[in-house]
């Protein structure tokens, strides 16, 4: 298990990380999300170690990591991270080699790995010469060139075509199959919705919101789209008769309402079918996108001004 | 399945990346074929300008045959070349001269120029003209001409040299001097080569797998060593091919004395690059992006000027007391130094102080480089200040919550 512990982290004045916490498992994708500078890249940088932090812990296996159990880890930064000028495939036997992997299974781990990218043909051409949707490939190839049991990657889908993410998803997912834990960041919601078994929310260096999607909307409120066959008034009718139930949306046919944590959603529809024929009575799930939106909102304003971290991750 | 790397290890896989990688660059190849070059046309410079100094065109009218072997071996004497022209009578004669083909043409007791005569041709010419004159009286007065002649020419001053190894000294002083010059330039490139390198894995964030891998200081010392190796293998055969040059062109005799200060430069050249890329290592570590580089290498770019310059004074005035001085300071010492070891100028004790201050600079600045290297390259952003750089355990590779 992988285990972020009250992590805290300043930029001189600017407060990047605040008591950030997390856990993965083996065998888990975990999606890290936030607005630009929430802290997500200080909190993988320290993960690796290329950043110390100012208080809290990282461990793994429920050791404290040190440099040498760091040579499980397999890490993406956000930019290149790889030598402009060097040939791809030596790039890699390279990195492996400096992680302690002998030369003739590093050539053979490399060659396999740029053959599952679908970089094969690409692989004595200088890094440079590479589209960056391949560099990017390639900068994932060199994240796992080590087999790693832990990977961190910083934004690795960003700036990839359809075709790219699917290929960098089919093996983050064979990875995490195999037993690896692997924590990444995007801003793709809808993708991290789709991949991730579970998913941290950080907003301002604090997590604001951590657990399965499933668990996410629980701790949302409810949402129905409620459809009765009656006269124009009865949202607001319904709304009257039941406290509790918010109306978010009544200007279509269907409305969209909000239950408050203590209605019954059968209490609601008896309430409604006494108004007239209901016709859709529909929970509607949150989306990740929704959630996240809701979630980075919520009380914004009261720490906006201590937790200036837009600064420190743009310019670290 | 891997085991930790060594420190060794680790500096080896890093210094072998950086020496076969530049191997390769295309610029490693123009940049020694530019070197030689320059020495080649150094080498060949003098032959050019030689033309006309001591080399002479003359004109004999009148065909005589004692008056031309006369002079021609009163040039050999002398040491000038005299080519003899062809001409057939003095209005010929006149014309070359006014022309330019001729130097000089002698008719009768005279000798015609355009407008004076150089002073070695007139020597030449006034001894071959005595001769032929002498020999001519003597005949006259009923003795032999071929004893005469062998008389004369049995008569030349042997000469003994005192010191007869000034002149090699001389010419190793030379070789040394050349030396320095191309010593300065592999300074000044290779030790921008290892800036260039620190800021091009800190700007392509390269640096933070490489220290998520090994420890900064393998990273580090693997790129000074590799790139240094490098520059020592050009220089090698920089050496190489410049004394073959300057041998087959017939500038200095290839003798085994005349490897000293070849190997002189190769050895300062260790001892220079160690200070020089220390100092450009941790003066690149600073900052994020190549376009401020030239700002923060000045100072180590005006420290390699000054020797550079000192080297120069060296060549010109070797009995100054400065340059005694700025011969044992390093890290100055490694251009000047050689130039007065190869003249054989530097008492031991001032080699020995030299060394001695060297290295000891050296190893103060390899501390100072690792520890702002490992403060400086993982701040990306603006210029690290020194004093950032210097304070320890923020933003470095020591592991979480020690």
């Amino acid at each position: 298990m992988l285990e972020l512990d009250r992590l805290s982290r300043r930029y001189g004045d600017v407060v990047a990380l605040d008591d950030l916490s997390f856990t993965v498992r083996p065998g888990q994708m975990y999606g890290f999300v936030g607005t630009n500078g929430a802290g997500k890249t200080t909190a993988m940088r320290i993960v690796l170690g290329v950043l110390s932090p100012d208080s809290g812990t990282v461990r793994w296996q429920g050791r404290t990591v040190d440099r040498d159990m760091r040579r499980e880890f397999g890490y993406m930064p956000e930019e290149r991270g790889l030598y402009p000028k060097m040939r791809v495939f030596d790039q890699l036997v390279y990195l492996a080699q400096l992680y302690g992997v002998a030369r003739t299974t590093a050539r053979q781990t490399a060659g396999d790995l740029l053959d599952m990218l679908a970089l094969g043909e690409r692989a004595s051409d200088r890094v440079e010469a590479l589209s960056l949707g391949n560099q990017q490939r390639v900068q994932l190839a060199a994240a796992l060139i080590h087999d790693p049991a832990v990977l961190v990657l910083d934004e690795p889908f960003s700036g990839l075509d359809p075709m790219g993410v699917d290929a960098m998803a089919g093996v983050l997912r064979a990875r995490v199959d195999a037993g690896a834990a692997v924590v990444f960041s995007s801003h793709q919601l809808e993708l991290v919705e789709r991949l991730c078994d579970a998913v941290g929310i950080v907003r301002a260096g604090r997590m604001v919101a951590d657990g399965t999607v499933e668990q996410l909307r629980g701790e949302a409120a409810r949402r129905y789209r409620i459809h009765v066959d009656a006269g124009p008034g009865w949202v607001g009718e319904l709304r009257d008769r039941l406290p509790g139930v918010t109306v978010v949306d009544g200007s279509a046919p269907d409305a969209l309402v909000e239950l408050a944590p203590d209605v019954d959603d059968q209490k609601a529809l008896d309430t409604a079918r006494a108004l007239g024929p209901v016709r859709q009575f529909t929970p509607v799930r949150s989306t990740l996108t929704e959630l996240f939106r809701e979630a980075v909102t919520d009380g914004a304003g009261d720490d906006a001004g201590t937790h200036a971290g837009d600064h420190a991750e743009e310019s670290r | 399945m891997s085991r930790a790397l060594t420190f060794r290890a680790a500096a080896t896989l890093v210094a072998r990346r950086e020496f076969g990688q530049r191997l390769r660059d295309r610029s490693f190849f123009i940049s020694t074929a530019v070197t030689v070059g320059i020495i080649a046309v150094v080498a060949l410079f003098p032959r050019f300008t030689d033309v006309g100094e001591d080399s002479f065109d003359v004109g004999l009218l009148g065909g005589d045959q004692a008056l031309r072997s006369a002079v021609q071996q009163q040039a050999d004497v002398a040491g000038v070349e005299v080519e003899f022209g062809d001409v057939a009578d003095a209005e010929q004669a006149r014309g070359a001269v006014t022309d330019g083909d001729l130097d000089a043409y002698v008719d009768g007791d005279s000798v015609y120029v355009e407008r004076d005569l150089d002073d070695s041709l007139r020597a030449v010419l006034q001894n071959a003209y005595s001769q032929v004159q002498g020999s001519a009286a003597l005949s006259e007065a009923g003795i032999d001409p071929e004893e005469v002649t062998a008389a004369l020419n049995g008569a030349t001053l042997g000469t003994v040299t005192l010191d007869p190894e000034a002149e090699e000294r001389n010419t190793r002083g030379v070789v040394a001097f050349f030396g320095s010059m191309v010593l300065f330039g592999q300074l000044m490139g290779y030790s921008m080569w290892v800036a260039m390198g620190v800021v091009e894995e800190k700007s392509s964030r390269v640096v933070e797998v490489m220290l998520a891998a090994i420890p900064a200081r393998a990273l580090l010392a693997g790129k000074i060593v590799g790139i240094g190796l490098l520059g020592l293998v050009q220089l090698m055969v920089i050496g190489a091919l410049g004394l073959a040059l300057a041998g087959g062109l017939g500038m200095v005799t290839l003798t085994a004395s005349m490897l000293t200060p070849v190997l002189l430069s190769l050895g300062w050249f260790v001892l220079g690059y160690a200070a020089y890329s220390c100092l450009s290592a941790a003066a690149a570590a600073r900052i994020s992006r190549q376009e401020e580089l030239q700002n923060v290498t000045t100072p180590v770019t005006m420290l390699t000027m000054i020797s550079y310059f000192a080297s120069f004074l060296a060549f010109m005035s070797p009995d100054s007391p400065l340059v005694g001085v700025v011969s044992v300071l390093p890290p100055f010492s490694a251009l000047v130094m050689p130039i007065r070891m190869a003249r054989g100028d530097a008492a031991g004790w001032e080699v020995g102080l030299a060394l001695g201050s060297m290295l000891l600079l050296i190893v103060l600045l390899v501390a100072l480089a690792a520890r702002i290297y490992e403060g400086a390259v993982l701040r990306m952003g603006a210029k690290v200040s020194w004093r950032e750089a210097l304070t320890p355990d923020r933003g470095t590779s020591t592991p979480a919550g020690k």
